[in-house]
């Protein structure tokens, strides 16, 4: 069984800066560190290799920069990792990016499994992986806190809003995985040192043999118009001074307006 | 052919209609209002649904276009996209709304990325914009502390909103509209997915969207203790507590606390917080409260501003103090 795992590069909260014309991200301006939630992705991945032999592949969409992390993705556990990067990918949507990691899915492939965290830090959408199966024609379940082979096929338990339900999946399937489903591992060492001196495999729009209409800006159908800082006025109070006094007045204030 | 109308994906979940379904279709209605168009509800549930389809009727929709199959009563991803898919490409609304639900989160992407349109997650607001009726659609930015208008250029422009964005649709008893039952092929019901078996979460839900009183902390309570704190707070007041999403992965709550984007979006009487600077990301999350009280050591933070009542304090002080305050008025009011 092979399995690929979807690692994002994200800016370091507080990092970033937005293009003041395209009103994209300037990503080259950022720290970059592994999307928190791709770890648990990758964990799950590395778990169903100890379990049944799997051979787990990191790809990551992101600029040369972001290739450290891709050997971190190796020291936990990945067994290959590749960097798909090109200016040609810039400015990417949602829609964009999941064409990229479609067509890495199948020149790199074939796969049984491809695995995304649950959500990114920076864009928070969510949809990368769902959008990603339908490029694949694969099914897709989101918010999986467990998942095991079982008869050639997928078990997995995803939240629901209320609860959780039990489902069988026909493979290959794109899943994503819920956050604090598995406690992803720290790095190992050995495995750091192994990788440390080697290059990243970087792979291009045409090495993937992408089509140039459906990636990067021009791939993408949404835009975004404008930025701006929402501003905050109205009546306010004030309160300040020593904590006791302050306590006693907002109590008060809460009394006069019935809240308790 | 042109596309026109407004449409709405309306969720069936537990036997009914997900509450959603109303807030979207307040929303839809007032967008096809002023764009002079119809508002649609796309709508698959078991036979059974046909009363919920009236009700979508009665709170604005114009039609529902009706899939009826038994086996609906349970999501599955790949029919619902399949026949959602075909359903859209019939009637070709201009705008698509889905509710950002499991199902919903699970369905929108994956019908975009097999039309290859825009998607725009977890909205706020809609805008019309008047020279080519494009609908602007707002959400926090990523990563920095700034609001995105976003446009789509295909469509329908399609977006997802959180459960408790906008108000619910008005019921008018008299309202009229046409349910317009859609064929669904056996063939189109082959599923990859099986579902086995279904379990509702035990324990105590934590029900943020219905709290009357809220009670926030962010990283500035400085540790899990004294966020553990807010609970008694929350106790005397009656009410609830919610988080930032870096205090939840800090570990100090689980997310089911969490508010703003990736989180609940509440509306409550009072809302306190605690520590937290009001990111725009969390910030959204809180609608209309009927009083925003914020505590924190910097007057500029940006709760300082948005909040009704700004309280300039260190919450290590402050938060014992109330607790032990309201505990006192406890006492007097039992006694009395």
């Amino acid at each position: 069984m092979r399995v690929m795992v979807c690692l994002k590069p994200v800016p370091e909260p507080g990092s970033v800066k937005v293009d003041p014309e395209t009103h994209t991200l300037k990503r080259e301006s950022a720290t970059l560190i592994l999307n928190p939630a791709d770890r648990f992705a990758l964990e799950a991945a590395v778990r169903l290799k100890e379990k049944t032999g799997a051979e787990v592949v990191g790809v990551m969409m992101g600029p040369p920069n972001a290739a450290p992390l891709l050997k971190e993705a190796y020291a936990c556990g990945a067994d290959q990792v590749f960097l798909l990067s090109d200016r040609a990918f810039a400015g990417a949507d949602t829609l964009a990016t999941s064409y990229v990691l479609a067509r890495a899915a199948q020149k790199l492939g074939p796969f049984e499994l491809v695995l995304c965290g649950k959500v990114s830090l920076d864009g928070e959408t969510a949809q990368v992986g769902p959008e990603l199966a339908a490029w694949l024609d694969w099914p897709s379940v989101i918010w999986v806190k467990s998942l095991a082979l079982e008869d050639g096929r997928l078990k997995v338990a995803r939240l629901t809003d209320d609860g959780e339900e039990e489902v069988l999946v026909r493979l290959p399937a794109v899943v994503t995985v819920e956050p604090e489903s598995v406690d992803p591992r720290p790095p190992s060492l050995k495995r750091l040192l192994e990788i440390m001196d080697r290059e990243i495999p970087l792979l291009s729009a045409a090495d993937l043999g992408a089509d140039e209409a459906l990636i990067g800006l021009s791939g993408s159908p949404t835009r975004v118009l404008d930025v701006y800082t929402p501003t905050y006025e109205g009546k306010k109070e004030f309160l300040a001074g020593p904590a006791e006094e302050v306590v006693n007045r907002l109590v008060s204030l809460l009394k006069e307006r019935g809240l308790i | 052919m042109t596309h026109k109308g407004v449409g709405i994906f309306a969720e069936w979940t537990d036997g009914g209609l997900h509450p959603v379904a109303l807030e979207l279709l307040s929303e839809a209605r007032r967008l096809a209002d002023e764009l002079g168009t119809e508002a649609v509800a796309f709508f698959l549930s078991p036979p059974e649904g046909e009363e919920a389809a009236r009700v979508l009727i009665r709170h604005g929709a114009d039609r529902v276009i009706w899939a009826a199959k038994g086996s609906f009563s349970r999501f599955l991803d790949d029919v619902f996209t399949r026949l959602l898919v075909r359903m859209l490409e019939a009637e070709r609304p201009e705008i698509m709304l889905f509710p950002a639900t499991a199902r919903g989160q699970a369905l929108a992407p994956r019908v975009a990325g097999k039309m290859r349109l825009g998607l725009t997650a977890h909205c706020i607001a809609f805008e019309i914009r008047p020279e080519d009726r494009a609908l602007v659609q707002i959400r926090p930015s990523f990563g920095e502390n700034v609001m995105a208008k976003i446009v789509s250029l295909t469509k329908p422009q399609m977006a997802t909103v959180r459960p408790g964005v906008f108000p619910k649709a008005k019921e008018d008893p008299n309202r009229e509209g046409e349910i317009v039952p859609f064929e669904v092929p056996e063939e189109e019901l082959q599923s990859a997915l099986e579902v086995v078996s279904k379990r509702k979460r035990a324990g105590r839900r934590v029900d943020l969207s219905q709290a009357k009183v809220i009670v926030a902390g962010g990283r500035g309570l400085g540790n899990k203790e004294l966020f553990s704190r807010l609970f008694e707070l929350a106790d005397l007041l009656e009410g609830a507590v919610g988080a930032t999403r870096p205090v939840c992965h800090l570990g100090w709550v689980s997310e089911d606390h969490m508010i703003g984007v990736s989180g609940h979006t509440v509306s409550p009487r009072l809302y306190l917080a605690f520590g937290l600077s009001g990111a725009i990301h969390h910030l959204v999350g809180v609608r209309n409260p009927g009083l925003m009280v914020a505590v924190n050591t910097d007057p500029e933070a940006p709760i300082m501003k948005k909040a009704d009542v700004a309280v300039e304090g260190d919450v290590r002080e402050i938060i014992p103090l109330l607790i032990e305050r309201l505990k006192n008025l406890k006492g007097e009011g039992d006694e009395a």
